[in-house]
């Protein structure tokens, strides 16, 4: 592992006690209804250039991709200044989102992680170009693909839900933390082998792969 | 934070079991070292396996975004974020039309799949490609990361120095084929060397091969290619 920016504020490391926390209150995802309204909002803003539709966004978003920037160690302005960043960027290039490819918080949260690894980087990159792959998820190429994207992001959220605490901590520790296997095991006090069979059983089951109830 | 090298990583290569590699959700999360990010989305285009493992990773933490707490925005947040929408000009698109009518005059590296096209490009500009001998180029990369970032161009039949390591290497071909010791390698495929792997790859007959290759520690040429780096004085 390698410390780019060594600022012990920054690590990411999640201590035990700290991760718990976060998922003692009831995880709750968007409802399908409220996914189907952002993605319309999405569409008003590219064909309307709709403000009100950005506004509601704006509402929803902002403060949640603030909350990610803060949690990867981003000082406050960093993460508004970021999170403002993410927002306009979702206006310029909402016509480049396909809902029938990734929901809004997938395809923002994609920005958002861009954003700011583009903002850690010595250069900024000089503009998005249409091919920028942060714009669009990459391509299913085999047409046997087990399940079309938005039938996979259905499942994902319905199973994300029903998942026990202690699977969705680690998945939390790894998909949205970043923390790699070993540094899970140490913040959650588990053997590595425990930390690597829950985590893959708690991914197969988001893939559709593995009944529930394991 | 900590931007994270797959040290710990169990495999690059794609097989049901290991789809769920740190690698991935270290990347979904924006954690990897960006050169090792380049990596994994070109091999991801390569590889639709890679691909599904990536989106599905991303997938998640999309839906724990959806779940994360609201952190209190500063006064009047919407309303900047308005003017400055306003305050976007016509020219939007300007400065992506002028990038590609750039590119267009660097046909090289046109036929390499996006994000490593834009890299490559952005590179070809800047430094150039490096000759380092028959049929074999180098063209170093500014992935934002500390870590060596380089694309090689290797001809059919061209030979890569017989060399090892003083870190590991991470591979990925990206077209065309090359071979070594062990064995042969297509797009797709990612090679890891450790430092006490010792190797001369040769390239394949047919297409060029590009290879993107992401080491921490230098190359060390271990034949007369050595002795002329040793001269020169590096590492």
């Amino acid at each position: 592992m390698v410390a780019l920016r060594a600022n012990k504020a920054d690590s990411g490391f999640v201590p035990a006690g700290k991760a718990r926390r976060v998922f003692d209150k009831t995880v709750s995802t968007v409802d399908p209804a409220q996914r189907e309204r952002h993605a319309d909002c999405m569409a008003a803003i590219s064909a309307n250039r709709s403000k009100e539709a950005f506004a509601e966004l704006f509402d929803f978003y902002a403060p949640r991709i603030k909350s990610y920037m803060l949690r990867l160690g981003a000082s406050d302005s960093e993460a508004e200044e970021l999170a403002q960043d993410v927002m306009i960027t979702v206006w310029q290039k909402a016509g480049m989102y396909d809902r029938n490819q990734a929901s809004v918080s997938t395809w923002m949260f994609r920005i958002a992680r861009n954003r700011r690894i583009d903002a850690q980087r010595r250069q900024r990159r000089p503009e998005l170009t249409a091919d920028d792959p942060m714009l669009r998820p990459p391509e299913i190429e085999q047409p046997d693909a087990l399940l079309a994207r938005d039938q996979l992001e259905g499942i994902v959220r319905s199973e994300l839900v029903k998942l026990p605490l202690d699977q969705l901590r680690l998945l939390q520790a790894a998909f949205y933390d970043g923390l790699s296997h070993s540094e899970i095991a140490r913040a959650f006090n588990l053997p590595l082998g425990t930390v690597k069979s829950r985590i893959r059983l708690a991914f197969l089951r988001l893939r559709g792969e593995l009944e529930g109830g394991t | 934070m900590l931007l994270k090298t797959p040290e710990f990583c169990d495999n690059m290569s794609y097989t049901p079991a290991n789809s769920f590699s740190e690698l991935y959700s270290a990347y979904a999360a924006g954690c990897l070292d960006p050169a090792f990010a380049l990596m994994v989305e070109t091999q991801s285009v390569l590889r639709p396996g890679i691909g599904d493992a990536v989106a599905s990773s991303e997938m998640i933490s999309g839906s724990l975004l959806e779940t994360a707490p609201m952190a209190a925005l500063s006064g009047g947040a919407l309303d900047r974020a308005l003017a400055a929408i306003d305050a976007l000009g016509a020219d939007e698109t300007a400065s992506v039309k002028a990038g590609l009518a750039a590119g267009e005059a660097m046909e090289e590296v046109l036929g390499l799949p996006e994000p490593l096209r834009a890299a490559a490009l952005d590179a070809v500009g800047k430094s150039g490609w490096q000759v380092m001998g028959r049929g074999l180029k180098r063209l170093n990369l500014n992935a934002g990361s500390r870590l060596e970032t380089e694309l090689y161009r290797i001809a059919p039949g061209a030979r890569i120095p017989r060399h090892s390591h003083a870190g590991s290497e991470y591979t990925l071909v990206v077209a065309g084929g090359f071979t070594d010791e062990r064995g042969s390698y297509g797009p797709g495929d990612v090679i890891i060397n450790g430092p006490d792997d010792c190797h001369q790859p040769v390239g394949d007959e047919g297409e060029i091969c590009y290879a993107l290759a992401v080491r921490d520690g230098g190359l060390r040429f271990t034949g007369m290619f050595g002795i002329i780096q040793r001269m020169l004085g590096a590492r």
